[in-house]
């Protein structure tokens, strides 16, 4: 009788769904994500790196995609993210958290909701037209009214857990809050309770076993060879050719005018009073290469390493990918194309140069993968290697999976090994964030949630306790 | 155009009174059209003519949803504080919900100034759905006297003890994770420890003695956890008053083996570590194995058939000739395939030719069931009624007298003239060489000439069924050497395993005496190396006691009975073709076949005798 649609509720038993309007906040080496427990995509995702104006006294700072891509004069770009994918910088941190979660889902300052604009077009940012007009006078705290899951990386220390708890209730003035790590917040996403986690992120690439929605904490393992890693030997490539790979970002070009490929680009540039600083031009450099990433360059998919014989020769044989630079210059890469991302699974295969020594062969994926497995129960192994979940951006790299296959199923060729990879490209970068919307909109998630009463009893080491 | 009345005249219905008739059977039309039938246009009605429609037509109002009535203003939603049972700090958290109409309708004007009301002082729902969800793992727990008195372990100071329980309790039990996050750090103690550890570490450690956080295994963590759990479930139950599931987990409990686990663990890790190259060779292995598990299916099956051969000869006709002999169907059914192959002979050589008498009747028709034999009998029958065969006097002669005056029939007759001494030499002949040669050894043994003087047809029936047992003999034989030859293979083997086993034994025993930690692979190479010799000298000793039931593992001593049991039938049929022989025939036949059936009694001694050896 009743047939379910989009606006009928689903019936109590068929999921455990029960949204208290919990906000999800994701934060990543180059993006944030944000957004209302229950949706399928974060409505929120702004850069994690900001711009800062230094003026004589004070600093100004900018945040969002809008605001750090335009040229001005000492703009800097930052990033508040440590090297060793520890937040470093928690003030700025907690700045550019806040700007994702108020831009665009709670606002800044709410207003009647009826004259406030929220209402015109969607009605998921609902909450924010509810807020009691009582709450509203004494509300200055951006949180007051939704429970907030944070994802923390997997080797997060006790010392930033303890920060992050501190920064949702005493400067966002959250009622509840919990921490998870993007690891089971994955697994969750691809309806997993247990597995491995391959992440191949912006600054990090991490392997997490999970067992029953657990991490096992020895067993996580991380290293360096990431999305930037890749950026940098992309850059390393283009220096070391000849002739080298002129990297001009956009905002430098006014015009160009097509050439022929590898003739050099004849384009206007741009010019500047006060030239943007040094980490400007490198952050929109990134743009650029992170385009590059996505359309040209390509993982060998196995059998086998790259440098095995033969193989470079097959990887020559392939047709090429065209790639044009914002000044007209254009070029199509043969086998160099395989050269980049090699290293994420061959150290050997490093470009280096003195600034950029090799790698370690442990910081390898595969040597990740297997150092993970290794600290895990033995009995365990078989059942964790039929859940491999690969999420994150960089494994959007192409073919990147069927080189990961290849490995892991060489490493242990005896048991099944599976990997789980969403093929659709918002749920593979966005898989953590997804995962954690899906865990705070149930109504057995409740009984997690650490209050704010919990917090002042017993501080913030109960994050320790409770977020284990 | 054709005028009603035409109709009529051509079908040759009466003429008059129409135009009545017609007027008043139009009228009820109308009426039957009033029933009509709901929810269908006026026009696709009358498509259906006067009949209802041969499907049955739903109506609309009951297939679908009811458009939404929108009775009233819209239904209100309000973000409803609630609290969750499970929890006991208060959180009061909102979810979406229908607004409560506790209001009666007539207030309808008064709702927005009863709804500002009713938020100054709000209702908090305690929602208790998923309270459910919130569960704990049940934990033994003990006193402190228990622990004193009970539990105490050198191995475990108190405090790690009641630590392990708390991790067992907050993890429930999901050891994997336990011993991820075990991270024992010896509380006050243990600060003045490392404090001390800086300047006189072994000071330190004398002073205490669970200074320094020890690695430990999850084997470890279940060990002391289980070996708590049962002596405590002792004490609450006394062992004799367990009921069955009690003691089951009791049992379990105390069987807990660490060493043994961790050898597990250790060999299932080498098992998954394994290279390519020993995966594919393990799947060569395994194939292999498959295919000689093939193989001696096979072989089982043959030796198994030739044993069914062997154990039920093959009826002779001739010795059963009485009726009593057709009692059962399938003898019945024998008869009445031999009748009818008569019967179709007789009328092959009446000379039908290939007429439109002759029957088409193959093989497998008769082999079918009795019916269907039948159904063609009773055919046949028809077709002899069809077309009256030539009737030639035959006159029926019983057995015995057909046996006195040498008559036989045949069931066909081969073309020309041949010698029966020819047949006789035929039936020597074997398809191989060898097989002839041997068939021909065994007949110079038996003392059989090579030319047999007199060779009548009985002769020659007589030494057909002698040339097929000496053919089975000779079977038996080629069999009984094989057996004898794996036997001998084994018994080799199985020397050179014991004398293994008593090298590896005391390699083992050092090792074990040398360094207690790395025994596991020895230690499980020495209980099953000594358990399966064991279980070999036992069946030998029943193999000796000569139990003819014997396990079917001893495939030799199977067989050798089985040879032995043959050999004596071989004799007894002997015996009575040599009856039949003799009555008829010189003594000659007499000698020849009692030296036959000497010399099958002595090879059946002699296999006895050889297997004994073998089996020795
Ligand atoms: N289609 C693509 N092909 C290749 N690389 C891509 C693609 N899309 C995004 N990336 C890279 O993925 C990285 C961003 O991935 P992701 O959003 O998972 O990182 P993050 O979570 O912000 O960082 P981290 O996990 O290190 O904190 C960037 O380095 C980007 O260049
Ligand atoms: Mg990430």
């Amino acid at each position: 009788m009743n047939i379910p649609n989009s606006s009928t509720a689903p019936a109590p038993g068929e999921y455990a769904g029960d949204e208290v309007s919990a906000i999800v906040l994701d934060p990543g080496y180059s993006t944030t994500r944000a957004g209302f427990a229950g949706e399928d995509v974060p409505k929120s995702v702004c850069p994690s790196f900001y711009g800062q104006i230094d003026a004589d006294s004070s600093s100004q700072y900018l945040f969002g995609e809008n605001a750090i891509h335009t040229p001005r004069a000492n703009l800097q770009i930052k990033n508040p993210w440590g090297a060793d994918g520890i937040v470093e910088d928690w003030e700025t941190a907690t700045k550019i958290w806040e700007y994702a979660i108020t831009s665009r889902l709670t606002g800044t300052k709410p207003s009647d909701p009826t004259k406030n604009g929220l209402n015109d077009g969607t009605n998921a940012n609902g909450d924010a037209m509810d807020v009691d007009m009582d709450a509203v006078e004494n509300q200055e705290k951006p949180l007051e009214d939704s429970p907030l899951l944070v994802t923390e990386p997997g080797w997060n220390s006790a010392k930033a857990r303890e920060k992050y708890i501190e920064i949702a209730m005493e400067e966002w003035g959250t009622p509840a809050f919990y921490l998870q790590k993007t690891g089971v917040l994955a697994a969750f996403a691809s309806g997993k309770a247990s597995g491995i986690i391959i992440d191949v992120g912006a600054s990090h690439t991490s392997v997490t076993p999970v067992l029953d929605g657990m991490v096992l904490r020895k067993g996580v393992q991380k290293s360096p060879l990431a999305g930037n890693f890749v950026s940098n030997q992309i850059r390393l490539i283009f220096k070391q050719s000849q002739p080298e790979v002129p990297l001009t970002p956009h905002y430098m070009v006014k015009s160009k005018t097509q050439v022929d490929a590898g003739a050099p680009a004849q384009a206007i540039y741009r010019n500047f009073d006060v030239p943007p600083t040094d980490s400007f031009r490198r952050y929109e450099e990134e743009r650029v290469l992170t385009e590059f990433k996505e359309s040209v360059v390509e993982i060998w998919p196995g059998p086998g390493r790259l440098s095995n014989t033969g193989n470079e020769d097959i990887a020559k044989s392939m047709p090429g990918r065209p790639f044009e630079m914002p000044d007209g210059w254009n070029q199509v890469f043969g086998a160099e194309r395989f050269r980049p991302a090699e290293s994420l699974f061959d150290a050997n295969a490093a470009i280096q140069d003195s600034e950029n020594p090799r790698p370690k062969d442990e910081q390898t994926i595969p040597r990740l993968v297997q150092a993970a497995v290794q600290h895990v129960d033995a009995d365990q192994r078989p059942l964790l290697l039929q859940n491999i979940v690969v999420t994150g951006g960089s494994t959007l790299l192409y073919k990147f999976n069927d080189r990961l296959n290849y490995e892991i199923n060489s490493i242990y060729p005896s048991t099944r090994n599976k990997l789980i990879a969403p093929g659709q490209v918002v749920e593979r970068k966005y898989a953590a964030w997804i995962g954690g919307s899906i865990l705070a909109s149930l109504g057995s998630f409740h009984q997690l949630w650490i209050s704010r009463k919990e917090y002042e009893e017993h501080g913030a080491n109960i994050v320790e306790k409770r977020c284990r | 155009m054709t005028s009603g009345r035409d109709v009529r005249d051509i079908l040759g219905l009466p003429v008059g009174g129409d135009p009545q008739k017609t007027s008043t059977q139009r009228k009820p039309k109308p009426a039957a059209t009033v029933r009509r039938i709901q929810g269908v246009a006026r026009e696709v009605a009358a498509l259906y003519g006067e009949r209802p429609p041969p499907v049955a037509v739903y109506e609309e109002k009951k297939t679908y949803r009811a458009k939404r009535q929108s009775t009233g203003p819209a239904k209100k939603w309000i973000q409803q504080p609630f609290m969750n049972q499970a929890r006991t700090d208060g959180l009061v958290l909102k979810h979406w919900r229908r607004k409560r109409t506790n209001a009666p309708p007539a207030q309808d004007g008064e709702d927005t100034a009863m709804e500002d009301g009713e938020n100054t002082e709000p209702y908090i729902e305690s929602c208790g759905d998923f309270a459910k969800y919130n569960i704990t793992a049940d934990l033994p727990t003990f006193t402190d006297e228990e622990y004193d008195t009970h539990l105490r372990s050198d191995d475990w100071s108190r405090e790690e003890t009641d630590y392990l329980f708390e991790l067992v309790q907050a993890y429930s039990y999901r050891w994997a994770v336990i011993w991820d996050r075990y991270d024992y750090q010896p509380s006050t103690k243990s600060h003045l420890a490392q404090e001390t550890t800086n300047g006189d570490t072994s000071q330190a450690l004398a002073a205490l003695p669970f200074a320094l956080p020890r690695q430990r295994s999850v084997e470890d963590l279940k060990a002391r956890f289980y070996d708590i759990s049962a002596k405590l479930m002792k004490l609450r139950i006394p062992e004799m008053q367990m009921d069955a599931d009690q003691y089951s987990t009791y049992e379990t409990l105390t069987k807990f083996d660490p060493v043994l686990e961790r050898n597990r663990k250790t060999l299932a890790a080498a098992l998954m570590n394994r290279n390519m190259d020993e995966v594919k060779e393990e799947e060569f292995l395994l194939a292999e194995l498959q295919r000689i598990n093939m193989a001696a299916n096979r072989l089982d099956a043959e030796r198994e058939e030739l044993r069914a051969r062997l154990d039920a000869p093959v009826p002779n006709p001739q010795l059963s000739a009485g009726l009593a002999s057709f009692t059962s169907s399938q003898a019945l059914q024998a008869l009445f395939s031999q009748l009818f192959q008569q019967d179709r002979s007789k009328k092959r050589a009446s000379g039908a030719g290939p007429g439109p008498g002759r029957l088409s009747i193959s093989a497998s028709d008769l082999i079918a069931t009795p019916s269907s034999a039948q159904a063609q009998i009773s055919a046949n029958r028809r077709q002899s009624m069809a077309q009256p065969p030539i009737q030639t006097p035959v006159k029926q002669l019983s057995p015995p007298q057909e046996y006195r005056f040498n008559v036989s029939t045949h069931e066909r007759l081969t073309s020309g003239v041949t010698f029966g001494s020819d047949k006789l030499l035929k039936m020597r002949q074997a398809k191989s060489n060898v097989q002839t040669q041997k068939i021909a050894a065994a007949l110079a043994e038996l003392g059989i000439s090579e030319v047999i003087s007199i060779p009548t047809s009985k002769v020659g029936e007589v030494f057909e069924q002698l040339v097929t047992k000496v053919g089975k003999l000779l079977d038996v034989r080629k069999v009984r050497e094989k057996e004898e030859g794996e036997c001998r293979v084994l018994q080799a083997m199985k020397e050179r395993r014991a004398s293994e086993v008593q090298q590896d034994g005391t390699n083992a025993d050092d090792a074990a005496h040398s360094n207690t930690t790395l025994t596991p692979g020895a230690k499980q190479v020495i209980p099953d190396s000594q358990e399966s010799p064991d279980r070999d000298e036992d069946g030998e000793d029943e193999d000796a006691e000569g139990d003819a039931d014997a396990d079917a593992d001893a495939d030799g001593e199977v067989d050798v009975d089985a040879e032995g049991e043959e050999d004596d039938e071989d004799a007894e049929g002997e015996e009575e073709s040599t009856r039949q022989v003799s009555e008829a025939m010189s003594t000659r036949g007499q000698s020849a076949s009692a030296g036959h059936k000497r010399s099958a009694s002595v090879l059946s001694q002699a296999s006895n005798k050889s297997s004994k050896r073998a089996r020795k």
